[in-house]
């Protein structure tokens, strides 16, 4: 017993001797927070005696609008005439523009019936029938609306980038799976880009190509490789290592491990990068309508664009249909890899692909028999009209004046002038080298240095890009948004992770939301709230509420089941049981969360200045609509560092993490 | 032990007497982790016990300096805990970890000359390996399973899937040829791993830690069945495991190691009646010893008149059969005959001293009872718990 007594007594009294340096190597924020602002106390007088507080010093700023003009000047008068263009870039452009239309071509020759049949049959085959169904009436849906020709449009030139992205993606997945030191360098490259906004990719695209398909496929291909090459990496990677060894012990050569066990191992992330590769590349070629990309998502931005709710509606209605028939599908094949095949013995392997190709072609020849190619005019539903006498309505009766709640217009603009526009008063308001300063602290308590310096970089960066001001519009409208899809969030996520009932019936809804377009979610917040940074700011929050509340149920849910029995056990009241055990141990999804939640709300922030937010996307919209690249282009450049900035702000270290597991 | 055995290792010999030409043949081989790995063996470091290698180094020797033969026909049993170092020993015989110094041969070949198509040939055809973890390819189905090293080494479909259905049965996985591994208990998988192993006909099996991941029943049910195909085929293996009684059931020699180095080698009788040290002693202390040691050990000379009377016993039955033969007899002692010569006898204390270890055998009897092992190599001494 006395012995126990003095072992217990010696860490407190060590404790009770330690010194102030002792206790911060127990709190490495605190001392990173203390030395930043030691850093700071130096270093502000002189800066702010030199350059003053305010916004970012014009003397800092390096005007780039020369130059970049000069750039794009040059490259719109060679891009005809310079080796580089006609034997480089030319060649791609025409093989994109060729292919596009072939497609195209095929696909109107199938005629209606045929790619309805040919979607069905396909879907059959990986997904079984009940996605055949869904495949075959979102087809006719979407002839119904009047949309034939737009959805083939879109899907033509989806069918073109996807399969680039893939071919694209597996390469560089292979090379980074294979090799190490490719995979070193390639997967921060590939971390960063999927963060940016898809806005980000355009004007660069646009610089080579022009305005046009070509630059529309490419920009999709940029930004849907990615994923596949990030998945097909990490697959390859993770092959087994006691299959590899028991494979390599049979005396496989290099091709024949690769071929026979490592590739197939890898199945399921190659399906599932497919899939967030169309998923990604849809979103991507209906964005790109701004710089020409045609079909579906052109219709939406012309009937935005004079706020014809009803005819973005009727757009709208097909792109989701089209995400999700082919979410679905792939999600399901990926689902079904390694399961024992069911169903009919004709519906498998060779067998039901070469029956799917039957049907379709007989459908096909059928179609073109009866002369049934075009999908008939008498044969569609104009909601548009009607969808606008009911927002018309909504305008009357919801827009204002509704009791107790007030209006939707009333509510957008209590939340302009209540929240929005003092936070960016406020964020102008800052000394720019505080803005800084938070930044650097916010960035190193919760990552590490090399984290915090990309981040004030990053920031900076947009200081001497000039265009700092409409950069902390766009960021008083990302905290604003990200601020409310938090607490609706985690609200949400608490509720479902205590609740099964709630959790099953919110699946579904989540399923839905996480698969549509960000571009979509602008309709119906105009319908509801007008145009405005508002407006923008709640089709952000509804575009980042799912994930958000997905990670976090799921963080909450995961939680060590034995941590959970143990503080029942000790008779902890479910408040207790969320504060003390609940929230501590899901901090890392809390945390992901909170990433997520900063980079989606960002990306349709940046896509609102198509519907009148202003700030980093107007200037983006502005520079294509006139041609003025060079403004867009450092539009686009600040939207990147902007990105970067955010997620390294809310990025917590993963070294660490990787270290303790 | 070592010693004699090196002797005998070195004399370049035919294929005419089995025991005379080893399967394999290890000299001083070691396998260091670590920066600058290769400059341990040899040098002062060597000797270091592994903690004070690595502070000194940085490096692990997980195998040092072992040397030994796998005769033909021989179950080589490689025991240790975990950490010894057997599983990169097991790897290192066919090279999927490199060894860091040392001389290695198959058949009298040097292994570690090999350039990588011969060395895929001794993969595919004469050293086949059974994982702990079962390493089956989760996309295939049992047969194809079973094929792939066929496939591996270019037979046609129809070649393959014939041997394989043949395997299959062999193991006794009929009708399951259709499932994938996932649908398998972890027996069954086993089993798959070990029709995959044996479906390209090696001339030695490997076994990493085969049932380590199985229930004891089970565990012990595949056990019978690695014996059931030793007895049928004769086939060389070697055999990695923890369990001591695992070793001791399947073993015809066994190397124990600890720390990457070989503490003893010898048959089961040997480890279990004459530990070579302190080590060895405390991990043998639970056995029940009248289980392995055969009369051969406990026997005394026999006395005047003692030839005459008493149930009879062969030399290599173990202490626990004769002590029920003269329990049931009735008489003192049990007369210990080979091939009609009797060689002694075993009394009340002669059997007592085993069960109750008082008995020290030691120098004088191994020798005898290594000379009765060897020979009757396949199949041989583990019929003593059968």
């Amino acid at each position: 017993m006395a012995t126990a007594q003095a072992t217990s007594a010696r860490p407190a009294a060590t404790g009770a001797r330690r010194g102030p340096l002792a206790a911060l190597r127990d709190r490495p924020a605190a001392a990173k927070l203390l030395l930043l602002a030691l850093v700071a106390a130096v270093v502000v007088p002189v800066v702010h005696g030199r350059w003053g507080g305010g916004i970012w010093p014009e003397a800092l700023t390096a005007d780039l609008s020369a130059p970049l003009g000069e750039v794009t000047d040059w490259i719109v008068s060679n891009r005809d005439s310079h080796p580089l263009f006609l034997y480089f870039f030319g060649h791609i452009s025409n093989a994109v523009v060729l292919s596009v239309r072939g497609v195209y071509l095929v696909l109107l020759a199938l005629g209606w019936a045929g790619v309805t049949v040919f979607a069905a049959a396909v879907a059959w085959r990986v997904a079984g029938i009940r996605l055949a169904l869904t495949a075959g009436v979102s087809f006719l849906l979407c002839g119904l609306l009047g949309m034939w020709v737009p959805t083939m449009q879109t899907l033509a030139l989806m069918v073109v980038a996807v399969l680039a992205s893939v071919v694209l993606g597996l390469l560089l997945g292979l090379a980074a799976g294979l090799s190490d030191r490719v995979f070193r360098i390639l997967r921060p490259v590939l971390d960063t880009m999927q963060v940016l906004p898809a806005f980000a990719y355009l004007l660069p695209v646009v610089l080579v190509f022009g305005i046009g398909v070509p630059g529309a496929v490419l920009a999709t291909v940029v930004y849907a490789a990615p994923p596949m090459a990030r998945l097909t990496a990490l697959g390859l990677r993770g092959a087994d290592s006691g299959v590899m060894e028991a494979v390599t012990s049979l005396g496989a050569t290099g091709r024949q491990r690769l071929l026979s066990a490592r590739l197939p191992l890898a199945r399921k992330e190659l399906l599932l990068g497919l899939n967030q590769t169309i998923m990604m590349a849809l979103s991507m070629a209906v964005i790109a309508s701004v710089i020409g990309a045609g079909g579906l998502g052109d219709r939406v931005y012309q009937a935005l664009s004079s706020v014809d709710v009803g005819a973005a509606l009727a757009a709208g209605i097909p792109i989701v249909l089209l995400a999700v028939v082919l979410d679905r599908t792939t999600e399901a094949a990926g689902r079904r890899i390694g399961a024992e095949p069911t169903g009919p013995a004709l519906l498998r392997g060779w067998r039901g692909w070469s029956l799917a190709a039957a049907v379709t072609a007989a459908v096909a020849v059928v179609g073109r028999a009866t002369d049934g190619q075009v999908w008939p005019d008498d044969l569609t539903i104009a909601i548009a009209g009607p969808v606008n006498t009911a927002k018309d309505w909504m305008v009357d009766h919801l827009y204002t004046g509704v009791p107790v709640v007030g209006g939707t217009a009333d509510l957008a603009s209590h939340f302009t002038s209540g929240v929005l526009n003092p936070l960016r008063s406020g964020l102008t308001g800052l000394p720019w080298w505080s803005v800084l300063l938070i930044v650097a602290a916010l960035a190193w308590t919760i990552g590490t240095w090399r984290t915090a310096a990309t981040a004030v970089l990053a920031m900076a960066a947009i200081g001497v890009l000039g265009v700092w001001e409409p950069s902390m519009d766009t960021l008083s409208q990302v905290l604003a948004a990200v601020a409310v899809t938090l607490v609706i969030g985690f609200g949400v996520a608490v509720g479902a992770a205590r609740s099964e009932r709630l959790e099953r019936l919110l699946r579904p809804v989540l399923d839905v939301f996480q698969t549509m377009p960000q571009f979509v979610y602008l309709i119906p917040v105009v319908a509801l709230f007008g145009v405005g940074r508002a407006p923008a700011a709640a089709a952000a929050v509804v575009y980042a509420l799912p994930a958000v509340i997905r990670i976090t149920t799921q963080g909450l849910r995961g939680v060590d089941p034995a941590a959970m029995e143990c503080a029942r056990s000790l008779g902890a009241t479910p408040g207790q049981q969320l504060r003390q055990v609940q929230i501590p141990l899901a901090r890392p999804s809390l945390l992901l969360a909170v990433n997520q939640a900063v980079v989606l709300v960002l990306a349709v922030v940046i896509i609102g200045g198509l519907v009148g937010s202003g700030a980093l996307g107007y200037e983006v919209v502005l520079g294509l609509a006139q041609g003025d690249l060079a403004t867009g282009l450092v539009a686009g450049a600040a939207i990147v560092c902007l990105g970067l900035m955010l997620d390294r702000v809310t990025q917590p270290t993963t070294r660490r993490q990787r270290q303790e597991s | 032990m070592t010693g004699t055995e090196t002797l005998k290792a070195t004399e370049p010999t035919g294929n005419a007497g089995a025991t005379e030409s080893p399967v394999f043949s290890v000299r001083n081989l070691w396998k260091v982790f670590g920066p600058k790995a290769d400059r341990i063996p040899g040098s002062e470091h060597a000797a270091l016990p592994p903690a004070e290698l690595r502070e000194a180094t940085g490096c692990t020797a997980a195998v040092r300096d072992v040397s030994f033969d796998v005769r033909k026909g021989e179950v080589f049993v490689v025991m240790g805990l975990s950490g010894s170092g057997k599983s990169t020993l097991v790897r290192c015989l066919t090279r999927l970890i490199e060894p860091t110094s040392g001389t290695l041969a198959i058949d009298g070949e040097d292994v570690l000359a090999m350039d990588r198509s011969r060395l895929r040939e001794l993969r595919r055809h004469r050293a086949a390996m059974v994982f702990q973890h079962f390493g089956l390819l989760p996309h295939r189905t049992v047969l194809d399973n079973v094929a792939y090293g066929l496939e591996i080494q270019g037979l046609s479909k129809a070649e393959r899937r014939a041997k394989a259905a043949e395997l299959v049965a062999k193991v006794g996985l009929d009708g399951l040829e259709d499932r994938r591994p996932s649908q398998l208990s972890g027996g069954q998988q086993q089993r798959v791993g070990l029709a995959r192993a044996l479906a390209v006909d090696p001339s030695v099996l490997l076994f990493d830690e085969p049932f380590s991941a199985l229930d004891p029943l089970i565990r012990r049910e595949m056990q019978d069945e690695v014996v059931r195909l030793h007895r049928e085929e004769g086939r060389t293996m070697v055999f990695i495991t923890h369990d001591l009684s695992e070793a001791l059931r399947l073993g015809t020699r066994i190397a124990l190691m600890r720390d990457g180095g070989i503490v003893q080698l010898g048959t089961p009788e040997e480890i279990v009646g004459s530990p070579a040290d302190d080590y060895v002693r405390e991990f043998v202390r639970d056995v029940p010893r009248e289980q392995v040691l055969t009369v051969a050990t406990a026997m005394r000379p026999a006395l005047a008149g003692e030839s005459e009377r008493g149930p009879a016993v062969r030399p290599e039955a173990t202490v626990s059969e004769a002590i029920e033969a003269v329990a049931r007899s009735g008489d003192p002692v049990a007369r210990v005959m080979d091939g009609g010569r009797l060689v002694g006898v075993v009394d009340h204390a002669c059997l007592l001293d085993v069960v109750a270890g008082t008995s020290e055998p030691g120098a004088a009897a191994a020798p005898t009872s290594s000379a009765s092992g060897a020979p009757d190599a396949p199949g041989g001494s583990r019929e003593v718990t059968a």
